[in-house]
């Protein structure tokens, strides 16, 4: 992890961009590597007393101060109730979907975008070992589920989750956690979980930041621009991958009320400059420029504000604002068939 | 070589009148949408692009005689269920440019979808371009030109056969749809030259949206 100051090339792959901002990184480094180690020496002791990973509240503070990289993994598949899913369909699941035959649709749409994925990691090189693994998860979780099949973004998600894990079995069920169990609806035929949720976040941006909401209805830029790519890859190919992998580890403890924390404290934080955007391609620039700013790459200041400052979101009141803009959904759709005879 | 959009204002000349244009590029996955803005906007070309999640918004002006047309351009996903989310996408819209891949006919017949739907269900007097995409790949060719060529004509819509690779054609089917836009000047009330379509959303027609 030491040498990632100093290389072009972060501890995961991923090619650094050509404006990366080298001296705000390391100054952030110098103090979270530091940080780091005593966590690391502090879960070494959880774990000991908590080998089982019992869900409370030590376990989600801890989680919530990020896990260390070399736990993760096995982390993150005990907090997020993979086991129960091996416990429903048998350990040999996966190997039995690999056998199962898919959709030629799917599998080709599978086959243009794997060498399409993160192809500027060095670890997904043009048929690479990680390409033909992710090729046979993505197939396999296709075959597992035909409600889903193949969604792009997934070969996104499941190719993090490859590198993070290094081990196909474990990618494989950490997806279907998510898609099935974390996300609800996000990756359907019709998409529709996702744009509930995009709606239900605009709704709660309309709540906490007004003038926000006003000034992107001013300039005619709908939510869908911005946060499909947020929720559909979960922040994956947004923020900064360290960021990312700091979301993922409350996504996989608490769920997904994580993913509208984030988005709101990047609206927050970035208020000032939104509101100031003259024009819809202004504020698209911004958009895609603030979450590769210092703020969101000090992952530990990010992660820690967007429980302090973003004040509470419980899930029941995420589950109210779904039911809300589904019914309404529903209802939208009755009249225009009416409408239509 | 890369064939660069339109120059950019010759030094010099004075600013004259500035035309802004909402155009939604639409197409099933991977026949080439975010290559053609990518070589438009950028002049670049990636062999592995990577697929749009949801949509990415672009900007690129070019210039005719004293006019710049300026485009906002909105690059969609092409996956069939990304489908629902298109209207938010083309709401408004005064310009699209439908892409299909001319060694895949199937794109060809989902391109024919898009026209029908936008047709339908867009802004009216849309402007709207077919792009055969991927010339390059003649050799492979599975849908003819004469084919779309015949369609394009029946329903109204530019068509040209382009290679975002190569970078054949790609400006000038920006440019062709320039040409076509309605750029009449307009009392524009609304101030900093925002566009005056579309607050209704689908229902109002065209209209030019010039300073
Ligand atoms: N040979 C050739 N390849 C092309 C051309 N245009 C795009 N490609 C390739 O086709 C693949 C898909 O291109 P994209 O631009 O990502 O396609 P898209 O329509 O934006 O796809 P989605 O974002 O998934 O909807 C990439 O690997 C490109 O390099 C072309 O003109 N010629
Ligand atoms: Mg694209």
């Amino acid at each position: 992890m030491t040498t990632s100051t100093f290389s072009k090339t972060d501890e995961y792959g991923f090619v650094r961009p050509d404006d990366f901002d080298y001296v705000e990184y390391e100054k952030f480094m110098s103090v979270y590597l530091n940080l780091l180690t005593n966590y690391s020496m502090k879960w070494v002791r959880l774990l000991l007393n908590n080998s089982q990973m019992k869900r409370n509240a030590k376990l989600k503070k801890f989680v919530r101060t990020g896990i260390p990289l070399v736990l993760r993994a096995r982390v993150w598949t005990s907090v997020s109730g993979v086991q129960k899913l091996k416990d429903r369909y048998g350990p040999d699941m996966y190997k039995q979907m690999l056998r199962k035959p898919i959709n030629e649709d799917i599998r080709n749409i599978i086959t243009v975008d794997v060498p399409r994925t993160y192809p500027d990691n060095i670890f997904f090189h043009p048929n690479s070992e990680n390409q033909k693994t992710l090729f046979r998860i993505l197939c396999a979780f296709a075959a597992c589920n035909p409600e889903v099949g193949y969604c792009q973004g997934l070969n996104y998600i499941a190719g993090l989750l490859l590198l993070i894990t290094k081990n196909e079995e474990s990618c494989f069920w950490l997806l279907r956690v998510l898609v099935e169990n974390i996300l609800p609806d996000y990756y359907s035929k019709t998409m529709d979980g996702v744009i509930v949720d995009i709606e239900v976040f605009s709704r709660l941006v309309k709540k906490k930041f007004p003038e926000v909401s006003q000034h992107m209805n001013d300039l005619d830029m709908p939510w869908a621009l911005v946060a499909t790519k947020w929720f559909i890859c979960l922040f994956s190919e947004v923020l900064p991958i360290e960021t990312t992998l700091r979301v993922w580890d409350c996504l996989f403890y608490e769920g997904s009320k994580v993913i509208f924390r984030v988005g709101l404290m990047l609206v927050k934080h970035y208020k000032k400059e939104l509101l100031e955007c003259e024009d819809i391609a202004s504020l698209a620039e911004c958009f895609k420029s603030i979450v590769q700013r210092p703020f969101p790459l000090n992952c530990h200041i990010f992660i820690k504000q967007m429980f302090t400052e973003i004040g509470s979101l419980p899930m029941s009141l995420i589950n109210d604002l779904r039911r809300q803009v589904s019914a309404e959904r529903d209802a939208d759709k009755s009249t225009y068939k009416n409408r239509k005879g | 070589m890369a064939n660069r959009a339109v120059p950019q204002r010759p030094n010099g000349q004075t600013p004259g009148k500035i035309c802004q244009f909402k155009l939604v590029l639409l197409g099933e996955s991977s026949v080439g949408k975010s290559s053609l803005v990518l070589r438009f906007v950028k002049g670049q070309f990636h062999e592995y692009q990577e697929s749009t999640i949801g949509a990415a918004f672009l900007t690129q002006t070019i210039h005719l005689n004293d006019v710049a047309v300026k485009f906002e351009i909105w690059d969609t996903a092409g996956q069939e269920r990304y489908h629902s989310l298109a209207p938010m996408y083309y709401r408004g819209a005064q310009a699209a440019i439908v892409v299909y891949d001319i060694t895949n006919q199937d794109t060809f017949e989902r391109a024919k979808n898009w026209v029908k739907e936008l047709q339908r269900q867009a802004t009216p007097g849309i402007v709207i371009a077919l792009a055969g995409n991927k010339l390059d790949l003649n050799t492979m060719r599975s849908v003819q030109t004469d084919e779309s060529q015949t369609y394009a004509y029946e329903n109204g819509l530019l068509f040209m056969e382009t290679s975002a690779k190569t970078s054949a054609n790609v400006t000038e089917i920006f440019k062709a749809i320039a040409e076509k836009l309605p750029k009449n000047e307009t009392t524009n009330t609304a101030g900093q030259g925002r566009r005056l379509v579309e607050s209704e959303g689908a229902n109002k027609s065209l209209s030019s949206c010039c300073k």
